[in-house]
């Protein structure tokens, strides 16, 4: 009697995911984002102070932790560049994203827990930037009135290349790669824009307007970061390869065992029927 | 009465044309039982729900590269300049009630639909179902699964997303690469240089009217051929060359597939519902100067992505000019790969000469390990190239250089495929050894004698030994119902194992039915076990052994 049962049942199945799908998806405009001029009045970067004790406890951090490498007085050596004069972006990113100190030399300075606090990272900063002038300062983030439309077409022009449009990173050649984004903060995003660590190409003021980063660190945050998956799992966004083993481990694979279920009934029918 | 008005009129009918015999006989046709037979079936149902799915998306999809406007709820498209095609798909993702479930549904059962062709293939492949007299049907077979794949990636370029856009950019270069004529071929499908405006729309007629009729055509030629030739079936349970041993069309068979079409549509349902797949709103719109990393195929084309990446960058010349590098992996390759497919019966029959006599029995892999060792390995070859077509994925997943990737791979669909089928074939040639292996054999007792001598004597057979089966004998034609005897093409004698109890007119729906309504032919077969080592143990001989 397997069969009186198979049919209702995968009707009752079908009706139920259908429905239970249907309604589950997340109503249209669930990530709504004003469009608003945003007038740049407050600064494009945010200001480093330099008073005596934050440039003194950054240079005993420094000396512990960073001169192995880039010299006592940070200018480089024949393992490391000299940052003097790289400015503060750069040293805050590297620093703030757990790239440096690097344990030991590799293709890429892979990203990892910070090994400083807030406070003594900015006094890094304070301490290199207070050796020599120049390079981008910290980009001074707002979210607040970005278009995330500008966002999307600048990162699909600038960004997809190697991050993915998905933003989920992706290997390069020789050991290099693009790192998923998905970690980043805002100011990490917009640092990285304006200094260009390793492969990445330097997206300064003439390219890039403060106005057009905090669009595209705005679609970022709120669109790479929380992907609207209003179809269901994200599988990772990688694409058709994990697309394609949800289709034969999932799909395929269960309708073979349904097949299997629903197939070669009859002897255990007929063990029943030989009592009947 | 109604029933009575019925049955005149079917009787009018049947006077003219006959089709109470034919009904009577097509409602008798037997089916095998075996779940393997079902593969083909999931190509068939999800095919129906391609479909279905597909002419729903047809009322609201705009096929037109005509540029637009994006407004909608979706903000990071807002304000932008698409195509009417990517406008549409958005649209129909985000508010047309129940429109991204029915995308999700279709790209699904688009995947799960050339994957079935591929598993169901695999069957007919290693059971040497192929063989006089199916070889048309082969053939049509891959016809179809090419017409799939092609079908297969031009839907997937019609959202006009970033990435599908990729796909189109690499499919005219591969049309571009052909000697001589591939310029004007290039020009001529895209009505100019690419990207130009009539791509779209030509993919759409092609995707949903022509290729889909192609193939609609061929699976009628398919069934049809199918049915007149009747079904291969494994051997055992009295099966012989000349009969067919299973459940009958009505009711039995009938239900069973149908029940099958729900299970398929529900599957593909919760695929689509819970799992989400090529989000094109994350993708952006397709702009000719913006490119993503990391862009794949569907995996029914990732072999030949995988093939296009693996080549080596050879400049060959021919005639005093250049080869373009992209023709070898992308247009040879495959055009060779579909003739080896489309061939195969008639190579395999050059060197076994089996076309002498047809072939209703199924090899099972063990038995032709030659046949088994070069599937293996052909199998091999191409998942390892549908695997190089994630060399990126493969490199940042696992943290190894992109490089490294890529040179295994090289080396690896050289020499992995030649020892996939030499493991193969030895593992064929050890199963002829121990098909009972697992199983309780029939207990031998060793009787030492007076004088001291050792002999052997069989004990008596207990349920669940696996070799006590005997060989099929003669059943008296009497025992079995007319229509059912002329099943077997009117020659075949039904058989049964002795000992066995054959059944007749049993089992569902059948008890109430007269004898003429077609019995279940069944012989009682030896238990197996369910589940998964019960599905793996299926796949086991239910040869009569001496």
């Amino acid at each position: 009697m397997r069969i009186h049962l198979a049919i209702p049942s995968a009707v009752v199945v079908f009706t139920a995911a259908v429905g239970v799908t249907y309604f589950a998806s997340p109503a249209p405009g669930a990530h709504a984002s004003s469009l608003g001029t945003g007038a740049s009045t407050t600064p494009t970067t945010i200001p480093v102070s330099h008073n005596r004790s934050q440039v003194a406890s950054g240079k005993t951090l420094f000396i512990a932790n960073c001169s192995t490498c880039h010299g006592t007085n940070a200018q480089g050596s024949a393992y490391a560049p000299n940052l003097v004069g790289l400015g503060a972006a750069t040293i805050d990113f590297w620093v703030g994203t757990g790239r440096m100190p690097l344990p030991f030399p590799t293709a890429q300075a892979p990203e990892k827990k910070p090994l400083f606090s807030a406070s003594q990272r900015h006094a890094i900063v304070s301490y290199v930037t207070s050796l020599g002038k120049g390079g981008p300062g910290i980009p001074n983030v707002q979210l607040k009135g970005a278009n995330v439309a500008t966002g999307e077409q600048l990162f699909s022009l600038n960004c997809a290349g190697c991050h993915t449009i998905a933003g989920v990173g992706d290997a390069l050649s020789a050991g290099y790669y693009a790192p998923s984004l998905y970690p980043a903060t805002s100011t990490q995003v917009a640092e990285a824009m304006r200094t260009g660590p390793g492969n990445m190409p330097r997206f300064g003021p003439q390219d890039i307007t403060p106005q057009q980063l905090n669009d595209v660190v705005a679609y970022v945050h709120r669109y790479i970061q929380h992907p609207v998956d209003r179809g269901g799992l994200g599988l990772g966004h990688v694409g058709p390869v994990a697309e394609g083993f949800v289709a034969f481990l999932v799909g395929i694979g269960s309708l073979l065992l349904l097949s299997y279920w629903i197939g070669e009934p009859a002897e255990k029918r007929e063990s029943h029927g030989a009592g009947a | 009465m109604i029933t009575q008005k019925i049955d005149e009129r079917v009787n009018w009918l049947d006077d003219r044309l006959g089709v109470q015999k034919w009904a009577r006989k097509s409602l008798n046709k037997i089916f095998p039982d075996h779940w393997s037979f079902m593969i083909g079936e999931i190509a068939l149902y999800s095919f129906a729900i391609l479909i279905l799915t597909g002419i729903f998306l047809t009322f609201f999809y705009s096929p037109s590269t005509a540029q637009v406007i994006y407004h909608g709820p979706y903000k990071p498209l807002d304000g932008q300049k698409m195509s009417a095609a990517y406008e549409s798909s958005v649209a129909l993702s985000f508010t047309v009630r129940a429109g991204l479930l029915m995308r999700q549904m279709h790209h699904w059962a688009a995947d799960v639909f050339i994957g079935a062709i591929v598993v169901h293939m695999c069957r007919i492949f290693f059971t040497g179902a192929f063989r006089r007299p199916r070889e048309l049907n082969w053939m049509i077979g891959v016809m179809m699964l090419f017409l799939s794949i092609a079908n297969g990636f031009l839907g997937y370029s019609l959202p006009d997303d970033l990435v599908s856009g990729t796909g189109i950019r690499i499919a005219f270069s591969i049309v571009l690469s052909i000697p001589v004529v591939g310029s004007y071929l290039a020009f001529f499908l895209f009505d100019g240089n690419y990207p130009g405006t009539q791509i779209i729309p030509r993919f759409f007629i092609l995707h949903v009217l022509l290729l889909p009729a192609a193939i609609a055509a061929l699976i009628g030629a398919h069934l049809a051929i199918m049915w007149h030739q009747k079904h291969t079936q494994f051997r055992g349970n009295g099966a012989t060359e000349r009969n067919v041993v299973g459940s009958v069309l009505w009711p039995t068979y009938a239900f069973k597939t149908l029940g099958f079409f729900f299970l398929t549509t529900a599957v593909l349902a919760l695929l689509a519902g819970f799992f989400q797949i090529n989000p094109i709103w994350q993708y952006g719109p397709y702009v000719p100067y913006h490119v993503s990393y990391a862009v794949q195929p569907d995996w029914y084309m990732g072999w030949l992505d995988g093939a296009l990446r693996i080549m080596p960058a050879w400049e060959i010349t021919a005639f005093h000019h250049m080869v373009p590098n992209v023709f070898f992996p992308a247009v040879l390759f495959p055009g060779l790969t579909f003739m080896l497919f489309y061939f195969w019966p008639f190579i395999e029959d050059h060197f076994t000469k089996e076309s002498v006599t047809d072939h209703n029995l199924l090899d099972l892999p063990r038995d032709n390990p030659v046949r088994t060792a070069i599937g293996w390995g052909v199998l091999t070859f191409y998942f390892l190239l549908f695997a190089a077509s994630a060399t990126d994925v493969i490199a940042n997943t696992f943290s190894i250089s992109l490089n490294l990737v890529l040179w295994s791979f090289r080396f690896m669909v050289v020499i992995v495929p030649p020892i996939a089928g030499w493991i193969a074939y030895r593992v064929a040639k050890e199963m002829q050894t121990w098909q009972d292996a697992g199983s309780r054999k029939r207990a031998t007792i060793i009787v030492r004698s007076a004088d001291g001598a050792y002999l052997t004597e069989e004990a008596e057979p207990r349920p669940g030994d696996r070799a006590h089966l005997l060989p099929p004998a003669e059943v008296p034609e009497e025992s079995l119902a007319p229509a059912v005897a002329a099943h077997v093409g009117g020659a075949g004698p039904e058989t049964v194992s002795p000992g066995q109890v054959g059944v007749t007119g049993a089992a569902l729906g059948g008890a109430g039915r007269p004898a003429s309504g077609g019995g279940v032919k069944r012989a009682k077969r030896d238990h197996r076990p369910s589940g998964l080592g019960g599905m793996l143990d299926s796949l086991r001989p239910r040869r009569p052994r001496d």
